[in-house]
């Protein structure tokens, strides 16, 4: 597993959390499969994840293609992610040689770090098309609020 | 294959990793020709294939065979969540494509394909003549 990523608590962040979401994330993905020249290093990441923010919180799709969804499981913590699971691992049948194996095996284990606590109940997960989508909502405490300013 | 479209593995560097690069700009959806990864298995009877096509549905999956050749491409597809900002990207989404020889063994006309959660699975039959048979010894 990859070293977590720290976020500033600093309380008037929340003007650029956008773009200390960006870093962040680009620092966990720099944590890839492949180095800068696309050679695949002894341990590639998996799942690979596309993350998307707005505010309500973020959108996350994991590519896992064909994985059975009682083997994937999902935790939240605060502003921790964690998503585990086991993935094509069924033994070749009775008389069957492979030729070829190139698909990920294994057991998987991601955790990301939020740049927000995370409202964990409200956490979906849709898993369609090989690709998990979790949508981690804000807790409600976090959310940007718009305060209107009094005349005098 | 459109030329000058360049061919990958899903997750090597295909993305731009800067921010205000392309994806920021432009979304996941790339022209290159994503490579997928397959097992391939045989058993007397015949040769199955599996190939990681994630975002793929039976609808958007093509398999053919032509000159002894078998091509599975797919059109991948993203649904991008309204209202947000993508700020994290490992893996763009457009076509798969990749090409087998096949041996005189499979039985070509027999070959089924089904997509089941973003893997295309295919079946190839080996000729009659070709496959194991357990012949009983007679006493």
């Amino acid at each position: 597993m990859f070293d977590l990523v720290t976020w500033p608590k600093n309380p008037w962040s929340i003007f650029d959390e956008l773009e200390s979401m960006q870093d962040g994330v680009n620092r966990i993905f720099s944590e890839r499969g492949y180095d800068r020249q696309g050679v695949r290093r002894s341990r590639p990441t998996f799942p690979l994840l596309n993350v998307w923010s707005s505010a309500d919180g973020v959108v996350i799709d994991a590519e896992l293609p064909g994985v059975d969804a009682k083997d994937v499981e999902i935790s939240v913590l605060g502003d921790e992610l964690t998503l585990r699971g086991k993935v094509n691992l069924s033994d070749p049948g009775n008389g069957e040689t492979y030729h070829r194996r190139e698909r990920p095996a294994g057991e998987f284990a991601r955790t990301l770090q939020l740049p927000f606590r995370a409202d964990a109940g409200a956490v979906k997960a849709h898993y369609k098309n090989g690709v998990l989508r979790l949508t981690v909502p804000r807790s409600e405490e976090e959310k940007p609020k718009r305060i209107a300013v009094e005349a005098a | 294959m459109t030329e000058g479209q360049e061919m990958v593995r899903k997750g090597a560097t295909d993305l731009s990793a800067q921010p205000g690069g392309a994806q920021e700009r432009m979304g996941l959806e790339t022209d290159l020709i994503y490579v997928p990864d397959v097992d391939i298995r045989e058993n007397s009877d015949c040769l199955r294939l599996e190939a990681n096509m994630p975002g793929t549905d039976q609808d958007s999956v093509n398999v053919s065979v032509e000159n002894g050749v078998l091509t599975i491409e797919g059109q991948a597809r993203v649904d991008t969540p309204p209202g947000a900002k993508l700020v994290g990207w490992e893996y763009g989404v457009g076509r798969y494509r990749r090409d087998f020889t096949l041996s005189d063994a499979v039985d070509t006309e027999g070959i089924r394909a089904r997509v089941r959660q973003g893997v295309l699975e295919v079946t190839l039959p080996k000729r009659e003549h070709v496959k194991t048979r357990k012949i009983r010894i007679e006493t």
